[in-house]
């Protein structure tokens, strides 16, 4: 209503759509469309999943109609054998699902969608502290991913060597390109060190934006927790992301300037014989930079998660955050040790047992701070008054989800454990259990809960309904048994699913056989079908959701108010939508940002922007408002 | 609503956006080359060959140096003066530093070039030879290329007798090469086997290409397309008829899981065959006259009878003698191979008394044995001090210590060696063939070779990679300051604080570029 308002303004004219929508240099269209990219790669790496799932539980079938009708004939040729999956494009499958996931759908979700959008209006800015960068950030993520995906087409296909991009194997595959800048391989890590651009110019914007555009009275401890895992997010993209850019460039050398930073002397392949390379690099070094970035990634997703869940359950079980401050310093110390874990996904190099006694430890000190935020959120529910809202719904799936999802990674921060399930699909169910229902729950809940503000309408509860129930369910029926295969000896890269490991004597198939390791494959292989079929319901469950965002941008129910949900934090005081600059009067806070059923107040909420009526009351020592004095104001 | 503090800083936080940002940058580029940095940590320390020690000259790397910090210097005094609102004086001192940051490059770009051009080569008994390779001739004079370049001379040459194309991977320069070369003599070539029945069935005898037809690219992009549509007919073609396999097994199987029935069901080819189209995935080309076809060494896994390059192309044939030759050798190394000596327990000094340069070139006998004697002297030399040649002493000659025998035995009378000669390497032209002898070294022998760019070890890719990166910081920061020199007068008549701010930014992020080299500097060059 006020942006209508804003936009009959004759000092404001509207600019050009090309400036609006696509080169915008605006925070919320700069989110808007990190958000729709994003869910675009998450759609693409999911397909590639869906296709890799069939040959785990088929495969010696063709790909099915239905799952390969778009492709040409001429590149089924060339990736498919009599219509089968590969093993080298389950490879590529594999390895650019998990890039996908990660690099280019979650993080840009979470951090570049919500983090845009939500924080400069949560701490009362009027955009981002450069709002040119941050047009370049999303730009620069675009044309990486868009890099790393066009190899899909080319002679090479796409990268090969998993997403670790484990070298020598990372080094050499694609080596019969003669022109290396135009394989696959080589084409992800350009694609890579644009991604890690972007995500370095978004971090230093992100944190610049917190720490000096916070509004007036906008103290630390005032900051919603969402602001706050933006800032620890922010430093752990600024600070780990550089040593696998490191790591990127010199694997880029490795395949374009034939040096042998991480490969090894001596080094014989089946392709090619003996490597015409110097040798003397090690191959552990790769390994080691990128899980330096590898584990504080883990929290660039999930923060993100936490963030949107923490203003949900707030808000709808009417009852402050508990332990806020307690929550602000364990995010806080996970983001400090969320950096001296890495070595535990390297285990089985051979490491000294006093290195894996002392990544042992960080990693088992690590899961305290991830406990107290669960389990503050969990805590805020206690004695509120509940509403199941759609939002609800997903934050309250989230925390039982992603307590599965974290206890699970328990057996494998210990070496004696992780000996045995490493590279099984026990550490898959674990970590899919992490990010898919845990960080995409969380992340759902954000849309919902967001959703109102960006357009005006609500999204369709019945829609919703008929998206998280098959969701959940599925998400389960997919990951747990991954869990006993894993325990059970199942390896996670398996293209066939264990097929290869049956004793098939002809014609006695299933029977009991003396080599144990084919019986035990012959107990759990069946369980592929289930958690294939269930991965397919799964992206059927996704359809009425998609449904939802497009039908309700037009058709849902019109919000009440600018704060439909009777929300405390600041961005709930701009018009709905937003506009250009967020907030029609200067924002100035005044309290902490959980004040949900204060005994001194009549409603059962008081916005941080809300002036005290009552200078003398009780309540003004706690509120300190004293805005003024914290900057002058000839700035502005 | 204007974002705020732009120019004036905020007053809790005491900063400008711009100058959080900075910090925050340049945080992470302290990751970055910290990443970099143990690198080369991890590369020396594990490295399994002698470390190249104070390998390159430092005098360049010394004024540099000298240039970066002075370029430090400067900038502030610019940002000073733009304090003072004196933008003269902020011209010339901005000036001075982009100038600072382009004598860096230049001498940077010498020093690069240099080792871009300069050949090792090291033996399968892992002695190593330094030099400069021999240029392609044309009647005794040097070829010289349409862009006034001279080439090296670097070939494997085979007696080709057939080559063999991968159909859909041949690369297109490649053909052209081999096809040139086998017209340059006068040699066809052509298609061996006929391609067959590309228009109907594969049992029909209608025929795509004859047999004979000559080789051009023309040919082999016409069967790669019909090849690449009877590739992806056959495979429709056999996914179908596996998916009606597996219909029919399934309902013959009911009950029965996949795996159970899996090695029931196939595709059945004889069946198929009269709907299939033929594929022709090699082409395999006649010489009819054999002819000479020479190839980069890094293009060839060579071998004698069947040689392959890297585009998957077999050519069949004699592998001829194609030596390394050296017009100049400027330094012989034996550390490698007295580290393998010491390591199988052979006396280092038999092991290279056995070598093949020291077997196959007198000139190389004769320096080893003047060689051995400075060694000997500074031996005695050092013993004085109660210190010891160093590995480097002992088993490397360089072109330092050929310069200086050639000196005492009154081969030239060129000194020791020139300012010159310490940036851009020795000067064959004046200290000639005596000093800088000849050598070819047969291809059998060669283990490895490379000009002294990343690929010829860890030290040169560590150290290529860091310098580089350093490079493109040194452009990029000269940029953005050269910006405000030539664009920021605008800026300085309506907003001189902002300005000043901006190169204060630029300043902090020039102190760190400064910074980088000067731990570059001493790993690199002194260490």
């Amino acid at each position: 209503m006020s942006a209508d308002a804003h936009s009959h303004d004759d000092h404001h004219h509207d600019p050009p759509f090309w400036k609006k929508y696509i080169f915008s240099t605006d925070h919320k269209m700069i989110g808007l469309q990190y958000g729709i990219t994003a869910m675009l790669f998450l759609a693409f790496g999911f397909y590639l999943m869906m296709v890799m799932r069939w040959s785990i539980a088929y495969p010696h079938q063709p790909l099915p109609e239905w799952m390969s009708f778009f492709l040409t004939d001429d590149w089924k040729a060339r990736w498919l054998s009599d219509g089968k999956l590969t093993g080298e494009t389950y490879n590529m499958f594999g390895a650019m699902h998990g890039t996908i996931m990660v690099f280019l759908g979650i993080v840009p979700l979470g951090f570049g969608a919500f983090g845009n959008y939500v924080t400069p209006l949560q701490i009362g800015a009027p955009d981002m502290a450069f709002p040119r960068l941050n047009m370049a950030s999303y730009w620069i993520y675009l044309i990486g991913g868009l890099i790393m995906c066009a190899s899909f087409f080319m002679e090479s296909g796409a990268a090969k060597s998993g997403w670790t991009n484990y070298s020598p194997l990372a080094g050499f595959a694609d080596g019969q390109i003669v022109n290396q800048w135009l394989a696959g391989q080589t084409q992800w890590l350009i694609g890579l060190v644009c991604l890690i651009t972007s995500s370095l110019l978004g971090s230093v914007n992100f944190i610049t934006t917190i720490i000096n555009l916070r509004a007036r009275g906008m103290t630390w401890m005032r900051m919603p927790f969402f602001v706050w895992s933006m800032l620890v997010t922010g430093f752990l993209l600024l600070l780990a992301f550089p040593p696998l850019e490191a790591a990127g460039i010199m694997q880029l050398m490795d395949r374009v300037a034939h040096s042998s930073f991480f490969m090894p002397t001596g080094l014989f392949t089946s392709q090619t014989g003996l490597a015409e390379l110097s040798g003397g690099g090690s191959p552990l070094l790769f390994q080691h930079l990128f899980w330096f970035l590898g584990h504080p990634e883990v929290y660039v997703l999930l923060l993100p998660a936490f963030a949107c869940v923490s203003d949900v359950i707030p808000v709808n079980s009417r009852k402050p955050l508990w332990g806020y401050k307690g929550m602000v310093y364990m995010v806080l110390v996970l983001g400090f040790l969320s950096f001296i874990v890495w070595a535990h996904h390297m285990y089985m190099t051979g490491m000294g047992p006093v290195i894996s006694t002392f990544f042992q430890t960080t990693t088992v000190l690590i899961s305290v701070p991830s406990v107290v935020i669960i389990t503050s959120l969990l805590i805020s529910l206690w004695g509120g008054s509940i509403k199941f809202t759609p939002p609800m719904m997903w934050a309250c799936a989230f925390i039982p989800m992603f307590g599965i999802g974290g206890l699970t990674g328990l057996p494998l921060a210990f070496n004696l454990a992780d000996l045995h399930l490493h590279d099984t699909y026990y550490v898959i169910g674990h970590f899919h259990y992490v990010v898919a229902p845990g960080i995409l729950f969380g992340l759902f809940a954000g849309v919902l809960h967001w959703y109102p503000k960006i357009t005006g309408r609500y999204m369709s509860s019945w829609l919703n309904q008929l998206h998280f129930w098959p969701s959940l369910i599925c998400m389960n029926v997919i990951f747990a048994p991954m869990l006993l295969q894993g325990m059970a000896g199942f390896h996670r890269r398996w293209y066939n699913g264990g097929d290869g490991y049956l004793d098939k004597i002809a014609g006695k198939a299933g029977e009991e056989s003396a080599n144990i390791f084919a019986n035990t494959v012959a107990q759990h292989i069946d369980l592929n079908i289930l958690m294939s079929m269930g991965a397919w319901t799964l992206a059927l469950a996704q359809i009425p959701f998609v449904i939802n965002l497009f039908i309700s941008w037009k058709t849902g129910k019109k919000v009440e108010s600018d704060n439909p949900w009777n929300a405390t934090t600041l961005e709930w005081a701009t018009p709905t939508p937003p506009g250009h600059g967020n907030f029609t009067t200067e924002p100035v806070v005044y309290r902490g940002p959980y004040e949900y059923s204060r005994a001194d107040h009549d409603e059962d909420y008081l916005p941080q922007w809300v002036e005290p009526k009552n200078k003398t009351a009780a309540s003004v020592s706690q509120d300190k408002a004293e805005p003024a004095a914290l900057e002058d104001k000839s700035d502005a | 609503m204007e974002i705020p503090y732009i120019v004036k800083a905020r007053k809790d936080t005491g900063l400008t956006n711009s100058k959080i940002a900075i910090w925050l940058f340049l945080a992470s580029e302290v990751m970055l080359f910290g990443g970099f940095f143990s690198a080369y940590v991890f590369m020396r320390i594990g490295a399994d060959y002698p470390w190249p020690e104070r390998t390159l000259p430092v005098l360049p790397g010394l004024i540099n140096t000298f240039i970066l910090i002075a370029s430090s210097v400067t900038v502030v005094f610019a940002w000073a003066a733009l304090k003072l609102r004196k933008w003269r004086q902020f011209q010339i001192f901005m000036g001075a530093t982009v100038l600072c940051a382009a004598i860096f490059m230049c001498l940077k770009a010498v020093e690069y070039n240099v080792k871009f051009h300069h050949q090792a080569v090291r033996l399968n008994d892992y002695s190593i030879i330094e030099g400069h390779l021999d240029y392609k001739k044309d009647k005794d004079k040097n070829y010289i290329k349409k862009d006034g370049k001279k080439i090296e001379y670097n070939l494997i040459n085979i007696k080709a007798e057939s080559v063999i194309f991968s159909t859909v991977r041949f690369h297109k320069p490649w053909v052209e090469q081999i096809l040139e070369q086998a017209e340059e003599q006068g040699s066809k070539m052509v298609l061996t086997e006929p391609y067959q029945g590309a228009d109907g069935r594969a049992d029909a005898k209608t025929t795509y290409v004859e047999a004979g037809t000559e080789l051009s690219l023309d040919l082999l992009l016409k069967i790669r397309e019909q090849h690449l549509k009877a590739r992806a007919h056959n495979q429709k073609l056999r996914a179908d008829a596996l998916r009606c396999a597996w219909q029919i097994a399934k309902d013959a199987n009911p009950g029965k899981r996949g795996w159970e029935i899996s090695d029931q069901v196939g595709v059945d080819a004889e069946k198929l065959k009269p709907d299939m189209l033929t594929e022709m995935g090699a082409i395999s080309f006649k010489i009819d006259s054999a002819a000479k076809l020479s190839f980069k060494p890094k293009n060839i896994k060579e071998a004698d009878g069947q040689s392959r390059l890297r585009d998957d192309t077999v050519i069949k044939g004699k592998l001829l003698e194609s030596p390394m030759k050296f017009h100049h050798v400027d330094a012989i190394d034996f550390q490698y191979l007295a580290m393998k000596a010491v390591q199988k327990g052979i006396d280092p000094m038999v092991a290279i008394e056995n070598s093949w340069i020291i077997q196959n070139a007198d000139f190389a006998k004769e320096a080893w044995e003047w060689h051995c004697e400075e060694v000997e002297k500074l031996e005695k030399e050092l013993a004085k001090q109660d210190r010891e040649p160093t590995l480097k002493d002992r088993y490397r000659i360089g072109w330092k210590e050929f310069s200086k025998k050639a000196e005492q035995e009154g081969m030239t009378d060129m000194g020791d060696w020139t300012i010159l000669e310490e940036f851009k390497g020795p000067n064959y032209a004046a200290r000639g063939e005596e000093t800088f002898p000849h050598l070819a070294v047969p291809r059998g022998e060669i283990a490895f070779a490379s000009k002294f760019v990343p690929q010829w070890n860890t030290y040169y890719a560590i150290y290529f990679t860091i310098t580089g990166l350093h490079g493109l910081h040194v452009i990029g920061g000269a940029l953005v300051l050269g910006y405000y020199l030539f664009f920021g007068r605008r800026m300085y008549e309506t907003n001189p604080e902002w300005l000043a701010n901006r190169v204060e930014v630029g300043g902090l992020f020039w102190h760190f570029v400064d910074l980088i080299w000067i731990f570059a500097f001493p790993i690199f060059y002194l260490m």
